[in-house]
């Protein structure tokens, strides 16, 4: 698109923001910044779309092009690199210590790895998520989401206020990748605090005293995983961690003790957060935004246009913010030049939001014909492994809220709604609703 | 066997050794054929894979199931009639001398 199409289309936008803020000190780590980030983004993007933001330390690639470019040579933009620079925040010594001490060991992240090394792990990954076994999965995951969504019901009966992410997206995505490694006996809210914890460590804003915190809880975490491990070490059984255990890669090695211990973990946690931060802002969305509402509603018994609602949503409100790459070398970038060991922050939702790539982007539209482009899931060989999972989980549970719920509205101003504290995921903290279940909303309609 | 990829600056590639049971995206993607990328890694769920099937190919490679056409769909801009995503054709010989054009990305 040329930009002049691309202005006429921005002029003629009805959805377009508002007046951009200055640049001059903006950081991305503002609290206003990470709570409402579109304009922010949109005037860096015009402005300065490589843009320093030194509270951050750390470079932020806004542009579409530029985001691709980046994620598509993983050997000069390391994410290896770049996420160990982010770790632990500067406390990465003393956080690595009490793992050591405490947590059964420091057990890096394999795919968190740079190409070679990377692929030997990623190619064996890649098998257990392909769309077509994630469809054998739907009639499983249908069950989860329909026994929370009736329990939803039930607890907002009477107009009682209800948490959208903390009863109902956080323990669906838990109750999903706990069923997929076989961990039938499971604590949600343990686990929601596990992620947290280790979220935290690429989120750029914890303090020393919360890294001492989340490092204890990730240390029980990696007891729990090293517990489970050695279960199946001596009894295989059907599920994924028994399969990670005994895996051959395609060089016929065995995946190291460490390896296993990091993969697992990245399954709890990367199996759970992100996606309940897409279901939280699927709540978000139905409860503000009445097109939206109306959108689901003429696509929830067509699944071409619900594999699409899904897509939009993920374009329109990505859960991943920003992760890091660090340059390894000299090399400009949308007309910046990068020194040698620039800590780099790719802006994904930015990326989703760029005009030039997708038109009037503040538009929820279920026929843009370049949806499956958006980067919510990443570019390239770090394209989240789990993406036709994620999927299915936010298509079956926007299906079933359509079905069996209405009247989702917020129960405070949307003003007041927080997001978690971190340059990595927009999370959406805590979701007071209220909401009928839909034959008392038809009842309540009719009557 | 044999298999031609049209890239999409125009210029064909010509594979003489491809091998029954792979998959046309990991033959695309050995070969560094321009526009095969496969970032799902065959696991039909990104479509940067996608290529024209010549016309004379398609009945012999068949057409896309329903979770193939789903992962079409969000490319639709650039989706023909004759759309295949590469990780989903398995080289038999049948396919030997399979011409195809890659698509260019959404």
């Amino acid at each position: 698109m040329g930009s002049s199409e691309a202005e006429t289309q921005a002029q003629s936008c009805p959805a377009a923001g508002r007046g951009d803020p200055s640049l001059a000190d903006a950081t991305l780590i503002d609290p206003k910044i990470l709570a409402q980030p579109n304009d922010f983004y949109r005037a860096l993007r015009a402005g300065d779309p490589v843009h320093y933001d030194p509270k951050l330390n750390m470079w932020l690639v806004c542009r579409y092009d530029d985001i691709v470019t980046v994620l598509r040579d993983p050997i000069t933009f390391s994410d290896k690199h770049g996420y160990e620079a982010q770790y632990a925040s500067g406390y990465f010594e003393e956080f690595k210590q009490i793992l050591e001490r405490e947590g059964g060991g420091f057990f890096p992240d394999a795919i968190k790895d740079d190409p070679p090394a990377h692929t030997r792990v990623r190619r064996l990954m890649e098998r257990a998520f392909t769309a077509h076994r994630v469809k054998t999965l739907e009639p499983g995951i249908t069950r989860i989401i329909v026994d929370l969504v009736e329990k939803l019901a039930d607890k907002a009966a009477n107009d009682r206020i209800v948490d959208g992410v903390s009863e109902f997206a956080i323990p669906l995505t838990i109750s999903v990748i706990c069923e997929q490694l076989g961990i039938s006996q499971f604590n949600a809210e343990k686990i929601r605090g596990w992620s947290g914890a280790v979220t935290a460590q690429i989120g750029r804003m914890q303090s020393r005293e919360q890294m001492r915190a989340n490092a204890a809880q990730i240390c029980e975490l990696q007891n729990f995983i090293i517990a489970q491990i050695r279960e199946r070490e001596s009894q295989p059984r059907e599920d994924m961690i028994s399969d990670l255990v005994h895996a051959r890669t395609e060089d016929g090695s065995k995946l190291t003790f460490a390896e296993v211990v990091s993969l697992v973990r990245a399954l709890i946690i990367a199996g759970n957060d992100t996606t309940a931060t897409a279901i939280g802002n699927l709540l978000f969305v139905l409860a503000t935004q009445p097109e939206v509402a109306g959108a689901l509603r003429e696509a929830v018994e067509d699944d071409r246009l619900l594999n699409r609602f899904v897509e939009e949503l993920l374009r329109a409100e990505p859960p991943v913010r920003g992760l890091a790459k660090m340059a390894v070398r000299e090399v400009e970038l949308g007309g910046t030049r990068l020194p040698k060991g620039a800590h780099i922050l790719v802006m994904y939702a930015s990326g989703n939001d760029d005009d030039t790539r997708f038109a009037c982007p503040r538009k929820f539209d279920l026929n843009r014909g370049n949806l499956g482009t958006h980067v919510a899931f990443g570019v390239g060989v770090h394209r989240c492994i789990g993406a036709a999972l994620a999927r299915m989980e936010i298509k079956v549970a926007a299906r079933e809220i359509a079905r069996r719920l209405g009247g989702i509205q917020l129960a405070i101003p949307p003003e007041e709604i927080t997001y978690l504290p971190t340059v990595a995921t927009r999370s959406i903290a805590s979701l007071p609703l209220t909401l009928l279940r839909r034959s008392s909303c038809l009842t309540a309609q009719t009557s | 066997m044999k298999i031609t990829f049209v890239q999409v600056n125009g210029v064909e590639k010509t594979i003489e050794d491809a091998r029954p049971g792979e998959t046309l995206m990991i033959l695309g993607r050995t070969h560094g054929v321009e526009g095969i990328l496969g970032d799902c890694g065959g696991g039909c769920s990104c479509a940067t894979c996608h290529v024209y099937v010549d016309p004379e190919w398609q009945t012999a490679v068949g057409p896309p199931d329903e979770i193939e056409s789903a992962t079409l769909d969000t490319v639709s801009n650039v989706l023909r009639a004759n759309s295949r995503l590469g990780c989903q054709i398995v080289l038999r010989p049948e396919l030997d001398g399979l011409r195809v054009t890659v698509a260019p990305s959404g």
